[in-house]
């Protein structure tokens, strides 16, 4: 868990973070969005003190993290960044291994380790392991950084802007990865972007900042709904929100009995998606099927489109 | 048809050789004869630098080659054609001396003339085209390297030249020259590993301490710009004054004139190219990867050992074959103060106006500058590692 308690930061005149407090729950990901030059990258550095605060305070799972020699802290809590910042002299293991040597694991941990992520992230270690990072495609820079980042099991992850040198395609099938290794792994992220889609996509919570301010940290359903300033309408894109809560919800919380034809829908999907395939069928209604592939009932456009209300 | 007219169309740089070629066998004197070695000198042509079938050889050879210069595109036998032209016209000119010259005559004196040099010229233009086209790697151009140096270290020992007027300067001070070439590289190369002790460690404080960074650098190109022979002078006066009061530094070998001084202007000359290319090596590493280190919990000492030093390396060695082709040639310099070294040579031909004593020197000093620049050209890009 991370607390941040009224962190503030100024150089000289201009005041860059103002009076953020905040509360990430262990296990989440909370993103951090807002325009360029809102704060929030001086916000994720404050927590591994690469940016020292000029007020306020950061705890780690109840810990000041004032009282921690600044190298220890970060050794760890993960980082990664945009261009990932790989070694450009030491191959892919290597680079891995960063922290684990730093703190002094023996050999055949380390090399056990860098294997067990490079496993991961679905990188064969006997291809990859010897390779130098300018041997590899951007997609594959992305994940040994944030393998890189994990390698030492912190239990917080700090990203900024880490899929924004991806291309699109690339970059989706990289934040579905990132939610799937983070559940699997119960790591605290912290996730700092532009990008809302993004925001919205793997947020648990999502802090909007403005101007030095935090304007607000709710739920990706609580912002669109009740958004707390016209700021964040705005941000959010009143035009998308609908489209945007129903990606937030899957067709199970929208079942309702009696049958339909056609191929069915997994109660996984989101609504979103459900509501595409209807669209483009031309039906009103479609099958829903369970993980076995039974069918459970059926999802209508009318019940999808009730669950895109702004009061539900 | 297209490939057989582009393998046939003239090539630029191939017909500018071509035509030093002509000018060079039938404009220009293959070597001068001289009554003695101070005398002003009389050329001859190829015709008649060399019996009939001699001259016609290499007149034939030196066209083809170029023709080959002009016409054909392939580098490989682009470089083959100018290595069999090297290869005719060096041991030529040695057997030519011994053509010229009468039997018994002690004091006449063959050199290679203007025709020599510049067939020399055009091959060695040519080879030169041809080694970049072929884009070799580091070790193939060590190799090549090793392989001229044989070449010309099997004419010297051969004996093939020992009638040029070159070689005979050299028979009557071998064991000057000797010395000589000891002293220059030793000035050359102890300023430089001197350099490196100071300038490496000075340039790290740089990186460290911003603001020390820029007064040592402006200090640095202050000293640039003073002239060699100036800051040789500027320190004839404070070196004589520690030599007469500190005994230690008078037994060291510590004097106003001489070594000493030669050896602390060259030292003063490389700390620039030194410590402001291991300042730039170490501030060259991408802001994101120092970013990722600082993030990852690298302390500043951990960062300068395990990041940016071993990324510098390019850039420092860059620095490194400045100085050591600047040193090998302002060594040169050290001779007009008694520093020793193949200046020497330079100066004492000068002196009495014999311009093979004069290449005596120039041409061992041009030799090592210009292997320096190969051997550490190749060092650098084998540093390159880990960037594409």
């Amino acid at each position: 868990m991370i607390e941040i308690e009224h962190l503030s930061k100024r150089y000289a005149e201009t005041i860059v973070v103002d009076d953020v407090s905040l509360r990430m729950d262990e296990g989440t990901i909370t993103v951090v969005v807002g325009t360029s030059g809102a704060g929030k990258s001086t916000l994720l550095r404050m927590i591994n003190r690469l940016v020292e605060p000029s007020e306020g305070r950061v705890l780690i799972d109840g810990q000041d993290t004032m009282a921690i020699p600044e190298d220890q802290l970060r050794h760890r809590i993960g980082y990664v960044i945009q261009g990932y910042g790989l070694f450009p002299h030491r191959n892919v293991a290597e680079n891995i291994a960063t922290v684990p040597r730093l703190l002094g694991w023996d050999k055949r941990q380390i090399a056990a380790r860098v294997d067990e992520l490079l496993d991961l992230f679905q990188l064969d270690p006997a291809e990859f392991a010897n390779k130098f990072p300018h041997e590899l495609s951007g997609g594959q820079q992305q994940r040994v950084g944030v393998a890189r980042a994990l390698a030492a099991k912190p239990a917080v992850l700090l990203m900024d802007e880490p899929f924004g040198a991806l291309d699109p395609v690339i970059r989706s099938k990289a934040q579905d990865d990132l939610v799937a290794i983070q559940r699997r792994l119960g790591t605290t992220v912290v996730l700092v972007t532009h990008d809302m889609n993004e925001a919205f996509q793997l947020g648990d919570r999502i802090a909007v900042m403005d101007q030095a301010r935090l304007l607000q940290y709710a739920t990706p359903a609580e912002l669109l709904t009740r958004p707390a300033e016209a700021f964040v309408e705005q941000l959010v894109g009143t035009a998308e929100r609908p489209f945007r809560l129903l990606s937030l919800l899957k067709v199970r919380e929208a079942i309702e009995p009696g049958p339909a034809e056609g191929e069915p829908v997994s109660v996984t999907d989101t609504l979103r998606d459900a509501l595409s395939r209807l669209i483009w069928t031309g039906r009103e209604a479609l099958p829903v099927a369970d993980a076995s592939g039974a069918l459970v009932g059926r999802v209508s456009v009318k019940g999808i489109v009730a669950h895109g209300r702004s009061a539900p | 048809m297209s490939s057989l007219r582009s393998s046939l169309s003239l090539d630029r740089l191939g017909s500018v050789i071509a035509v030093l070629i002509g000018a060079a066998l039938f404009a220009s004197p293959f070597v001068i004869y001289r009554a003695n070695r101070i005398v002003a000198g009389e050329g001859r042509m190829l015709a008649d630098a060399l019996p009939p079938s001699g001259s016609v050889g290499v007149m034939v050879l030196a066209l083809a080659v170029a023709g080959c210069a002009a016409l054909v595109r392939a580098p490989l036998i682009r470089l083959a054609a100018a290595s069999i032209g090297l290869c005719a016209i060096f041991p030529a000119v040695g057997w030519s001396a011994g053509f010229i010259t009468p039997p018994g005559n002690t004091f006449a004196r063959v050199s290679p003339a203007l025709g020599f040099w510049l067939l020399a010229l055009a091959f060695a233009l040519l080879a030169a085209d041809a080694l970049t086209r072929l884009r070799l790697s580091p070790w193939a151009r060590l190799a090549a390297l090793a392989v001229a140096a044989g070449a010309v270290a099997l004419l010297l020992v051969s004996g093939a030249w020992n009638d040029l007027s070159l070689l005979k300067e050299y028979a009557g001070r071998a064991d000057t020259f000797w010395r000589e070439a000891r002293q220059h590289l030793w000035l050359a190369f102890g300023s430089m590993a001197a350099a490196c002790l100071v300038g490496l460690p000075l340039g790290i404080l740089g990186h460290r301490v911003p603001r020390l960074r820029n007064a040592i650098l402006q200090v640095l190109n202050v000293v640039q710009t003073v002239p060699s022979i100036a800051l040789f002078g500027i320190l004839i006066a404070p070196l004589g004054y520690l030599a007469a009061h500190v005994p230690l530094a008078a037994a060291l070998g510590i004097r106003g004139i001489g070594a000493a001084p030669a050896f602390i202007a060259l030292f003063l000359y490389s700390l620039l190219p030194v410590v402001a290319n291991t300042v730039t090596g170490l501030r060259q590493v991408p802001a994101a990867v120092i970013d990722a280190a600082r993030g990852m919990g690298l302390s500043a000492r951990q960062r300068l050992w395990q990041v940016e030093l071993p990324l510098a390396p390019p850039v420092i060695l860059t620095g490194i074959r400045i100085v050591l082709v600047q040193n090998l040639g302002l060594a040169t310099v050290a001779a007009l103060i008694g520093g020793g070294g193949f200046g020497t040579f330079v100066f004492q031909g000068i002196g009495q106006t014999a311009i093979d004593l004069v290449l005596l020197g120039a041409i061992p000093t041009v030799a090592l500058s210009f292997a320096a620049a190969i051997i550490l050209d190749a060092i650098i890009d084998l540093t390159r590692r880990g960037s594409p």
